[in-house]
């Protein structure tokens, strides 16, 4: 019986089918990254690099831990729902590191306008004054504690309530 | 040697002692600090986060924001956002529907809307005369984080995806800065970033969630108009599932199927 042989073109084409499967594989075992697939159809290491960036705004519960007099002293006037950080800027290096990093202060005496400005915009309910009328060239904190803002400051003579 | 010997020992003793209960003092110290250090905002992200356990979703109640503009301010600072308008990763519209024209039947006018610097200063007066505008109000924007997102869809390369907590971000390491993710956002949400040449937008603050706490504009909205929640977390006092329970809810341009994850409470229709 004569000898089954293969064909020398079938051979190449077989040797070069193997070498482009090989390739691929090879390629995607080197180039696909390692999480890629853990959740879905991307590189799951993506989620741990973002949730490591570093934070600026250290939140509420951070600034309670020192400072529980002021919260609590905010707690009873209208700014109660407002987190510190809102007026105070962020300060989430100032909670790591107390000593060394301070706080700036609010230097702009007329921040509240930012707020409180008459606007047609703004909610009908929402406190708000025509600043130059209600205010004059006064400083807001000359009537007003901006933790407390019904309140009078102590020390200075209060002016009439308006 | 006889009479130098026990106090030599009990001195090696003392000293032995001492080490050891430093030693143990110090062991017991770190995981002190650690303990100390994760209660503080300020840890790492914990290792412990799972994507899978939470469902983030954000509710924002037009009826409350008063364009103070501290959400766009601390979004920038949080984020590092390039400090110059046009590169806005959260901004306020102040909307203002006009009267309608004497005679006409529609008592809507025509809607003006601005953002001067993305709100991000505040919002000046309005120089349409008080008398001419029936209503005005302002609407905080942010990517909807869509469940159905069109940028997802639009990338080329795969970088945009969501991820299973409800976010949708950009690997950076894939990115090309080809700007169809741009174009394919219908609520105009990504911006191509000129340093990096690469598309940039809100990742819902992934670095604070992931740490327990609130996205920046949710931390420093005076008025509570912007709240976040886990829609996994079932606790009947969850804020989100009570604003979702309570509230009328909708979505910005429902008609284009992207499922929104942020839902908008007290929206009007010129709101687009």
């Amino acid at each position: 019986m004569q000898k089954l042989k293969m064909p020398p073109q079938i051979t190449r084409l077989a040797i070069v089918a193997v070498a482009i499967v090989v390739s691929y594989f090879g390629a995607r075992f080197f180039l696909v990254p390692k999480s890629f697939g853990k959740y879905g159809w991307y590189r799951a290491d993506t989620l741990k690099e973002y949730a490591a960036l570093p934070i600026s705004y250290g939140g509420a519960k951070a600034c309670e831990e020192c400072h529980s007099d002021e919260v609590a002293a905010k707690a009873k006037g209208g700014h109660k729902l407002i987190s510190c950080e809102s007026c105070h800027g962020p300060l989430s290096a100032h909670a790591a590191d107390p000593t060394t990093v301070s706080p700036g202060k609010i230097t702009n005496l007329r921040f509240c306008v930012r707020c409180h400005e008459s606007n047609m915009s703004l909610p009908e309910k929402f406190p708000q004054v025509k600043v130059e009328e209600h205010a004059g060239k006064s400083n807001c904190v000359e009537c007003h504690l901006g933790h407390q803002p019904k309140e009078q400051p102590k020390k200075k003579e209060s002016k009439p309530a308006s | 040697m006889k009479s130098s010997s026990p106090t030599t020992r009990r001195r090696w003793l003392t000293v032995l002692g001492q080490a050891v209960v430093g030693l143990v003092a110090v062991k017991a110290a770190r995981p002190v600090k650690a303990a100390v250090q994760n209660a503080l905002a300020t840890a790492p992200a914990p290792k412990s986060y799972d994507p899978f356990a939470h469902s983030w979703r954000m509710c924002i109640d037009v009826e409350k924001c008063i364009g103070c503009g501290l959400c766009v301010e601390a979004c920038k600072k949080e984020n590092h956002v390039i400090p110059k308008a046009a590169y806005f990763r959260t901004w306020i519209e102040r909307y203002i529907i006009k009267r309608g024209e004497p005679g006409s039947e529609d008592p809507r006018g025509e809607t003006i809307v601005d953002s001067p610097n993305g709100g991000h200063d505040g919002f000046p007066p309005s120089t349409i005369p008080r008398e001419e505008v029936l209503k005005s109000f302002f609407v905080p924007k942010l990517c909807n984080q869509c469940e159905n997102s069109p940028c997802d869809q639009a990338c080329p390369v795969g970088a945009t995806f969501r991820t299973p907590d409800g976010a949708v971000i950009i690997d950076k390491t894939y990115c090309i800065g080809c700007g169809f993710c741009i174009q394919a956002c219908p609520y105009g949400c990504r911006y191509l970033d000129p340093n990096t040449h690469m598309a940039d937008k809100c990742t819902l603050c992934y670095h604070r969630l992931s740490r327990g706490l609130k996205t920046a504009c949710v931390e420093v909205c005076p008025t509570g108009a912007r709240i976040l929640g886990d829609m996994k977390d079932s606790r009947p006092d969850n804020p989100i599932r009570q604003f979702v329970e309570k509230n009328k809810v909708q979505v910005i341009k429902p008609h284009l199927g992207t499922e929104p994850r942020v839902l908008y409470a007290g929206l009007d229709k010129e709101v687009r």
